[in-house]
């Protein structure tokens, strides 16, 4: 084979891996897209949940709360629900501030609503976590030089994270615990 | 809930991913969910319980300072198939997936919601660093991730490059907090237990030899009651002459003798000089209400609530430990005090109660309306180990669809 064989062979391997390479990153693209509108639903039910029950709270338990903190507590409610996606974090952070404040017990208000309201703040953080999760590991790929030179997904808005204050900590750095103890 | 949990280590090995995922299926099944088991093992009749299916045998090499078992190919992807389709699945629980072992398998082959744990603690893992980038594009598929520990999530952050929540490791509070206790104990003595290998060093038995000798002034009667295994001559020569007649060593002790051990001391030290991302020792020596004493590792402090529910002493301060322990025994009613403060921890660690965290992340992760996990066809998933050196023709005719 004279050179310029050797040359279109070359190349041709390198279209080759190229293309390959290119249809698995699509394939990951394209999962990791489908991840996050599933970890952004997930976030989005809790938010409404969470909103839903404070509006709750604020409007069948007013005496528990004090007519000054229910009413806070149905506004932060109203306007966290009326916000539009985009710029929610600050609306959804001031509803979290009022129920951080809510005193610990609260007569007359069933147990069943304190739990509801308590297991939702938790899963609003676990879901909050989960799709900043995928949206990390979009961007690590998206913001990759090939990606980025081939323009894969390059019309699909980037995702962004979702940054709001609900004690994170708790599910972070709190409890601890055991590790590597028993590996076999 | 239908919920598949997959386990990476033999099953019939001793070993604490093993009993993570068989305290977490006994607990979620008590609770009236679903629940079954992928698991290697050595020796497939040893899986008797008919929720455990067999995922094949391993070949084990070395992974992150210990033995991992890798499986791959076309029997294992087969079997693994097989138990997805089979087993309709909400979610699907895979352990230590970075690991190329069968929850790596799982990682691949599945669609749908998939949350892991991580338990691996450790940092000197080159393999892990190594696999990391190999493995990202299946670990990629992860909705949901769960590290046992910070040490845990640490590893997870720096190495494979994502988030964790933590859930500890669970322990079965009433199984320690019940029960009778160690005849072998003298009732009327002061005792002092400790656990663990005697002959490493960083459990710190010298340490507390050392602060022996300080107790035995206060307390002629005290007694240091040794469990766990090591040279015995050793342990001799270090106790001397001296501190003989107050050291009782009682060798290896099984899983019920360890907890009548722990209800039987006064006080329990955890005298560790470091590297224990361990704590679970001492949630069951809280679970069976012996009041702690451990030095102040970071993990110790974490699980002892920063020294409200136990002593916690400068680590390798024989003096101060000595101190530490001879005062404690002197007073019953801060003994009492610092059990039930105890007790109350280790009840967060209740195995009932990690296992609603772990549901409240299924429930996270799955979505309103099930859609659950399925299995890739056939043709879509390579029958090969995802290794730096698989020939990117292969990656692309297993996964682009």
């Amino acid at each position: 084979m004279g050179a310029q064989a050797w040359t279109w062979t070359a190349v041709a391997v390198v279209v080759v891996v190229l293309l390959a390479w290119t249809a698995w990153t699509l394939v990951r693209l394209r999962r990791l897209e489908r991840r996050v509108t599933r970890a952004r639903a997930a976030l989005e039910s809790q938010l409404r949940r969470r909103a839903g029950l404070a509006d709750e709270l604020a409007r069948e338990h007013p005496a528990a709360l004090g007519a000054l903190r229910a009413r806070a507590l149905a506004e932060a409610a109203a306007e966290a629900r009326s916000t539009p996606r985009g710029d929610r974090e600050a609306a959804e952070n001031a509803l979290g501030r009022e129920l951080r404040d809510l005193p610990a017990d609260l007569p007359g208000v069933p147990a069943s609503v304190q739990a509801d309201l308590a297991g939702t703040s938790t899963r609003v953080a676990l879901a909050r976590r989960f799709y900043n999760d995928a949206v990390r590991d979009t961007q690590a790929l998206r913001s990759r030089r090939l990606p980025r030179v081939l323009r894969l997904h390059a019309g699909r808005p980037v995702p962004r994270f979702f940054d709001i204050d609900d004690r994170l900590e708790e599910l972070t750095a709190s409890s601890a615990g055991s590790g590597s103890g028993g590996r076999p | 809930m239908r919920i598949g949990l997959v386990c990476p280590y033999r099953w019939d090995v001793p070993g604490g991913v093993q009993y993570h995922v068989r305290d977490l299926a006994e607990t979620l099944r008590g609770m009236g969910h679903h629940v079954e088991v992928l698991t290697p093992a050595e020796h497939e009749e040893s899986l008797t319980d008919p929720w455990l299916t067999f995922a094949g045998r391993t070949v084990p090499v070395p992974y992150n300072g210990s033995m991992a078992g890798v499986q791959f190919g076309p029997v294992s992807a087969a079997r693994v198939r097989r138990w997805l389709r089979d087993g309709h699945f909400d979610v699907v629980h895979v352990h230590e997936p970075a690991a190329p072992s069968v929850a790596l398998l799982v990682c691949i082959i599945a669609t749908g919601p998939i949350v892991a744990t991580y338990h691996a603690a450790t940092t000197r893992s080159k393999v892990l660093a190594a696999f990391g980038p190999v493995v990202r594009p299946w670990l990629e598929k992860i909705s949901g991730r769960i590290a046992v520990s910070d040490f845990a999530r640490r590893v997870q952050v720096e190495h494979l490059g994502g988030d964790a929540v933590i859930i500890p490791n669970g322990v079965h509070v009433g199984a320690f907090a019940d029960g009778p206790r160690l005849p072998a104990v003298p009732g009327d003595a002061p005792t002092i237990g400790f656990l663990g290998r005697y002959d490493e060093p960083r459990k710190g038995l010298p340490t507390l030899l050392g602060a022996m000798r300080t107790v035995v002034r206060r307390h002629p009667d005290a007694r240091l009651l040794v469990a766990g295994r090591g040279d015995a001559g050793q342990l001799d020569r270090l106790v001397g002459e001296e501190l003989r007649p107050h050291v009782v060593l009682l060798g290896e002790v099984s899983e019920a003798d360890k907890a009548a051990f722990l209800r039987s001391v006064d006080i329990y030290c955890a005298p560790n000089l470091l590297g224990e991302s361990f704590g679970v020792v001492l949630i069951e020596a809280m679970s069976a209400g012996a009041p702690t004493v451990a030095s102040d590792l970071d993990a110790f402090a974490r699980v002892l609530d920063g020294g409200a529910a136990g002593v916690l002493v400068p680590r390798g301060d024989a003096a101060a430990l000595g101190e530490a322990l001879s005062d404690l025994l002197a007073d019953p009613g801060r003994r009492a005090e610092l059990s039930a403060r105890g007790a109350e921890v280790a009840r967060s660690y209740d195995w009932p109660v990690l296992a609603r965290r772990i549901l409240a992340v299924y429930e996270t992760v799955v979505p309103p309306g099930g859609g659950g996990v399925t299995a890739l066809e056939d043709d879509q998933v390579p029958g090969v180990p995802p290794t730096g050196v698989a020939p990117r023709s292969s990656r692309w005719r297993g996964n682009a669809r």
